[in-house]
């Protein structure tokens, strides 16, 4: 089981994914609500996996990947994004994340994608 | 088409682009009605349900815009609870919003209006981009009149969702009505010229709900009818495409564009990459992936 960190701008989704992520066996070490947050959080806590909104306030999701990445190239780092942003999606990917989860999410799916990426 | 027939499309196509994505939290419990445009100068909030929750998506990159959907306490709390998964009787019922209830519109909001910039984008031929959501809640009229940044155009759309009123209001600056003028004009140019279009397009309105036929090739091969008739479980056929190829796309039979295979919740979609013009020749077929 691995310790996650959930970023997302909206308190219902941080809720949301760390419920199923806990149903899992998952433990959710901590929460950021932008992009700003969640380079601060990722290099205080180290999760061994993060979700990641891109559309957030301050700081977007995809600058905050990049971020992520050049200090820790092996981050495995899970998207989360609404229908109709697949470009962002498609430059996540490219960018190094290493799944996305399209909400509203199945909690099979997030939970499918998180055991992808870490193993 | 005039400036007031493009915001009542822009009206109609957001309005649907927000009802499909409410229906995955609410199922068939929501509707909306008519757009109507705001004539200038009239406040544009004033047909909203007061006291309300009102969340602002707007439009960032692409166009600009706002986009503003104002729901009743009540509706906001059965909104939340279908989001959860919860049944109208589990919604909370007090007078005061919980964060988490207030968070659920304005998350609702959000899947909203990027399923509606999706469908905007594909219009327009732009990527469009959404800033996060702004909730806010005002107790009376009279709060509203100044909350938000007056634009020359403005469309109002009456939904109904979970039994409770709500409503869209679309503040439309005029470069986005310009662009939206501009290309519902060439898409009817195109198909007063050439009938319905096969490289996508709006046809007239009474066609614009037959279900048809689209899917997308990924590759071909060719033998002798014996081969085919011969072939046997396990047996690899070799395509005439790459896997890093575009997929072709058909509408009923007709190729009208190419696009990339993406995997999006264990699915297979497409993301269009080409339109074929209206004029260009085009191939049939009657194989292919559905």
């Amino acid at each position: 089981m691995a310790r996650v960190l959930v970023v997302d701008d909206a308190a219902f989704m941080r809720k949301m994914l760390g419920d199923v992520l806990s149903k899992a066996g998952h433990e959710v070490i901590g929460e950021g609500t932008n992009g700003n947050d969640a380079v601060e959080r990722f290099q205080e806590l180290r999760p061994d996996i993060m979700t990641l909104d891109i559309t957030m306030p301050e700081k977007d999701g995809l600058t905050a990947l990049r971020e992520i990445l050049t200090l820790e190239p092996a981050a495995k780092v899970v998207m989360c994004s609404a229908l109709g942003q697949e470009s962002k999606v498609l430059e996540a990917i490219k960018a190094g994340a290493k799944d996305f989860v399209v909400k509203p999410f199945q909690p099979d799916r997030v939970i499918d994608a998180i055991g992808k990426a870490l193993a | 088409m005039t400036p007031e027939e493009a915001l009542t499309r822009l009206g109609e196509s957001t309005g649907d682009a927000l009802l499909d994505a409410l229906r995955t939290f609410c199922g068939d419990a929501v509707e909306h009605g008519v757009p109507v445009v705001v004539p200038q100068g009239e406040p544009p909030l004033a047909e909203i349900p007061v006291p309300a929750v009102i969340v602002n998506v707007s439009y960032v990159d692409g166009v600009t815009g706002g986009n503003i959907f104002a729901m009743t306490r009540h509706g906001v709390q059965r909104l939340a609870a279908a989001m959860m998964g919860l049944g109208a009787d589990e919604a909370g019922d007090g007078d005061e919003l919980s964060e988490l209830e207030l968070s659920a519109a304005g998350e609702a909001m959000n899947q909203m209006m990027a399923a509606a910039a999706g469908a905007t984008s594909a219009l327009l031929g732009d990527q469009i981009e959404i800033g996060p959501p702004e909730t806010r809640f005002f107790e009376s009229p009279d709060q509203t009149a100044d909350a938000y940044e007056l634009t020359p155009h403005v469309v109002s759309v009456p939904f109904t969702v979970l039994d409770e009123p709500c409503r869209l209001v679309l503040l439309v600056p005029n470069a986005f009505i310009v662009k939206m003028t501009r290309a519902l004009s060439d898409l009817e140019a195109e198909a007063a010229a050439g009938g319905i279009r096969t490289g996508g397009g709006v046809p007239g309105a009474s066609l614009r709900r037959v279900p048809v036929r689209v899917w997308a090739e990924l590759g071909r091969s060719h033998m002798p009818v014996g081969r085919a008739v011969s072939l046997q479980p396990g047996a690899v056929v070799d395509l005439d495409a790459a896997p890093d190829d575009p997929v072709q796309l058909y509408v009923n039979g007709r190729r009208f564009g190419s696009g990339r295979l993406l995997l999006i919740d264990n699915e297979w979609a497409v993301r269009v990459d080409e339109v074929l013009p209206s004029t260009a020749p085009t191939t049939s077929t009657r194989g292919g992936i559905d």
